[in-house]
């Protein structure tokens, strides 16, 4: 059970970060940039793809800092980002694990 | 014990996200941006270096006691729970402490909004009746009450949402009841502020956040394992997700009913769902 609290811990430890950065970033009253964000969106598939298939509990601890570093963003941000890096970790996810 | 304390800390982690997670859902149906998933785990947090004032109208030993017996029996329901798979009428029991926590805590508080509260309270233990409905017919179909033992059952012989759905049905009643801003979530009535915690601030705030969190995954958490059967962890993270979404979306759309609705619904759909089991147990 330790392993799954480390990833709940890097997990809310990346949101709070991915929220603090975001509001630093993008201070305007309602969400000026709707584009995708490409450096969030690498962040988010390494994150997620780390998360789920890396099998070690440091890289998917990495992982879900990452991850949750783009899912934390200021609502309106990295939500493309987040959809995106999570279908490409799950379609990883189900190649080596059902196609195998 | 560190077992425990281990699992307490995830259950409140996981279920201040799945809060989150249902703010945010119920926002997005609405068509708000909606906070940030995080943010009802920050909120709890911040309570907790908030300054605490104590309303002179107040019974002081309860409106403080009241609160760490709230944290206290949904830690008990990690340990009955997660933690050991013991018995499902501790759980139950558990549930009807916190009935009794939710009507103490609005008494104790002096505010006319705790007060209606309380009352309301009362009249909402007829969740409990579907619950204890669910629990008796788990009992009926397995012949047991251990956890553990209903877990190898469906291990055995698959999971029970197949054998008794109806009894699925009257048990999601249950966590449709707890979640926020359900329709049948009388004692929270924005008409009473925040019900019965309206007047409980900072770090009594806190720990009330606390075990909210806390009982909301204990409670998916229990129905998940009485009737999808043996799960590993991602079984349990997508069913939680799954019905935290399916409860945001139905507590988005409906709107609360009043007491009286809210009783008669329940009791009704937790009647019928019960004879419904019952007949295709013995058929």
């Amino acid at each position: 059970m330790l392993d799954y609290l480390f990833y709940l811990l890097t997990f809310v430890i990346g949101s709070i970060l991915g929220l603090l950065y975001s509001y630093k970033l993008h201070g305007e009253p309602y969400v000026a940039d709707s584009s995708l964000d490409i450096k969030a969106l690498i962040i988010s598939v390494v994150g997620w793809v780390l998360a789920f298939n890396s099998g070690n509990v440091i890289l998917g601890g990495i992982g879900f800092l990452l991850a949750g570093f783009v899912m934390g963003e200021r609502p309106g941000y990295g939500r493309k980002e987040t959809a995106i890096g999570l279908a490409i970790a799950i379609i990883i996810y189900l190649i080596l694990h059902l196609m195998m | 014990m560190a077992d425990i304390l281990i699992n307490v800390i995830i259950a409140f982690l996981a279920g201040s996200l799945l809060l989150g997670l249902h703010r945010k859902i119920m926002a997005r149906v609405q068509k708000r941006p909606g906070p940030p998933i995080i943010q009802h785990l920050l909120h709890s947090l911040k309570f907790f270096f908030k300054e605490t004032a104590f309303p002179k109208t107040v019974s002081m030993p309860f409106y403080i006691g009241i609160v760490f017996i709230l944290a206290a029996i949904w830690i008990v329901g990690v340990i009955v729970g997660p933690v050991t798979h013991d018995s499902l009428l501790i759980l139950f029991g558990v549930y009807a402490v916190y009935k009794i926590v939710e009507h103490n805590s609005g008494s104790s508080s002096g505010s006319p909004y705790g007060k209606a509260s309380c009352v309301r309270a009362v009249l909402s233990a007829a969740t409990e009746l579907p619950l204890f409905a669910a629990v008796v017919l788990v009992y009926l179909v397995t012949g047991s009450m251990n956890i553990g033992n209903i877990i190898s059952y469906q291990a055995a012989n698959g999971p029970l949402v197949f054998s008794i759905p109806l009894a699925a049905i009257m048990f999601f009643l249950l966590l449709l009841s707890k979640s926020p801003y359900s329709p049948f979530g009388i004692t929270k009535d924005k008409a009473l502020i925040s019900g019965f915690e309206t007047e409980h601030f900072g770090f009594l705030r806190g720990f009330i956040m606390f075990s909210e969190s806390i009982s909301w995954y204990v409670m998916l958490w229990v129905f998940l394992t009485l009737f999808f059967g043996p799960l590993n962890v991602v079984g349990y993270v997508i069913g939680m997700i799954v019905i935290t979404f399916i409860t945001g979306f139905i507590n988005a759309v409906t709107p609360i009913l009043n007491p009286n609705h809210s009783v008669m619904s329940q009791i009704t759909i937790g009647a019928i769902c019960f004879v419904g089991t019952v007949l295709m147990i013995l058929i």
